[in-house]
């Protein structure tokens, strides 16, 4: 293996620190998210609480952070592992870009679930 | 006279005959390491036998190998701190093998080659010396006693799964340079370890500073690397 074909090796900063930057994300939004829902509404998961409680902005905004970063960090998790496994070249793009497509997908599919609950 | 029991594990590639283990029994007075066990068993029982040796003296790295299921250097390896009656002893697994204890350790120097081992200057050296206080000096302590016996590459599994990756011991020494206040590669051996093949495939798993055996820690080394890349690309920075 020569020098340049190693440098030719690029990326790989940004899925690393996004990994992390996500991690944070989730424990702080999955805390307010959980004290809202179970220790605030204790025993008490009905329709109107949570209408009630994503009809607040910032909540709203807690839920789709948690959203989103739950979806790229699992994600994330899982192409790094698949990555371990040598697919060089075309087959790792398509391992990206069909990463993206299903968090993309699922993304969109929760926040369309949330959405009627926000806009009432 | 006490007695120790090998068992070595043979491979000859030539032979036809599949890996298998051989076991010897080898007398001795007082103290014995596995490295003089192994010259015993060359010079009194089968003089074919394979195995690297240099130093004698923990040093040079020649004769990692994996003694009674851990990795050890055979030359520091005493056979009184061996537990159990059988020592067992094994090449560097997951390594391609040349013959018994001996492996092919070519893939791992190409690739400590490309992270650029060694001293880079842009600007003129002084005429004596390239002094350093002692706390720049400290950081280099760790590192600097790296002796390339590649037993951390052999135990990490992202080597085992990832052939391009480059690997503990390259960027350990990537580290040593990186911390060296007299060293000026600023972003010239950043692209060499900043990729997928470099310091993001390392998971942290640490079985590299479970194997050193010089207790170093490549681990700690290639964060700090992690760290170094994310400074250097986001904030400019170039130390």
């Amino acid at each position: 293996m020569r020098p340049e074909a190693m440098a030719r090796h690029q990326g790989g900063m940004w899925p690393w620190l996004m990994q992390r930057v996500t991690a944070v994300l989730v424990f702080v939004t999955m805390a307010i998210h959980l004290t809202a829902t179970h220790l605030l509404n204790i025993g008490d998961l009905s329709y109107d609480n949570i209408a009630g409680r994503l009809a607040h902005s910032g909540m709203a905004l807690v839920d789709f952070t948690l959203l989103a970063a739950v979806v790229f960090h699992a994600l994330n998790g899982v192409r790094m592992v698949w990555l371990d496994y040598s697919l060089a070249g075309s087959g790792r793009r398509v391992v990206d870009v069909a990463f993206w497509i299903i968090g993309v997908g699922v993304f969109f599919y929760g926040a369309w679930a949330l959405w009627p609950w926000i806009t009432g | 006279m006490p007695e120790a029991r090998f068992h070595i594990k043979r491979f000859d590639p030539k032979s036809g005959v599949g890996a298998h283990y051989d076991e010897f029994t080898v007398p001795y007075e007082g103290s014995l390491t596995v490295l003089e066990g192994l010259f015993y068993v060359q010079e009194h029982f089968d003089g074919s036998l394979c195995f690297r040796y240099c130093c004698r003296a923990a040093v040079c790295g020649s004769c990692a190998m994996y003694i009674d299921g851990r990795y050890r250097l055979a030359c520091q390896s005493n056979v009184n701190h061996l537990k159990g009656d059988v020592i067992v002893v094994e090449p560097l697994p997951h390594m391609p093998l040349v013959k018994d204890l001996v492996c092919d350790m070519s893939e791992f120097f190409a690739k400590y080659e490309t992270i650029k081992p060694w001293l880079i200057r842009t600007s003129q050296n002084p005429e004596k010396e390239l002094p350093q206080t002692p706390k720049e000096r400290l950081k280099l302590d760790m590192p600097v006693d790296c002796i390339l016996c590649g037993a951390c590459y052999s135990s990490c599994p992202s080597v085992w799964t990832e052939g391009d990756y480059l690997g503990p011991a390259a960027l350990l020494k990537a580290y040593r340079f990186e911390v060296d206040s007299r060293d000026e590669a600023r972003r010239e051996r950043l692209p060499y370890f900043d990729n997928e093949r470099g310091v993001y495939r390392c998971h942290t798993i640490a079985n590299c500073s479970e194997a050193c055996p010089k207790e170093l820690n490549p681990t700690e080394g290639i964060q700090w690397l992690k760290r170094a890349a994310v400074r250097r690309r986001l904030f400019g920075r170039l130390k």
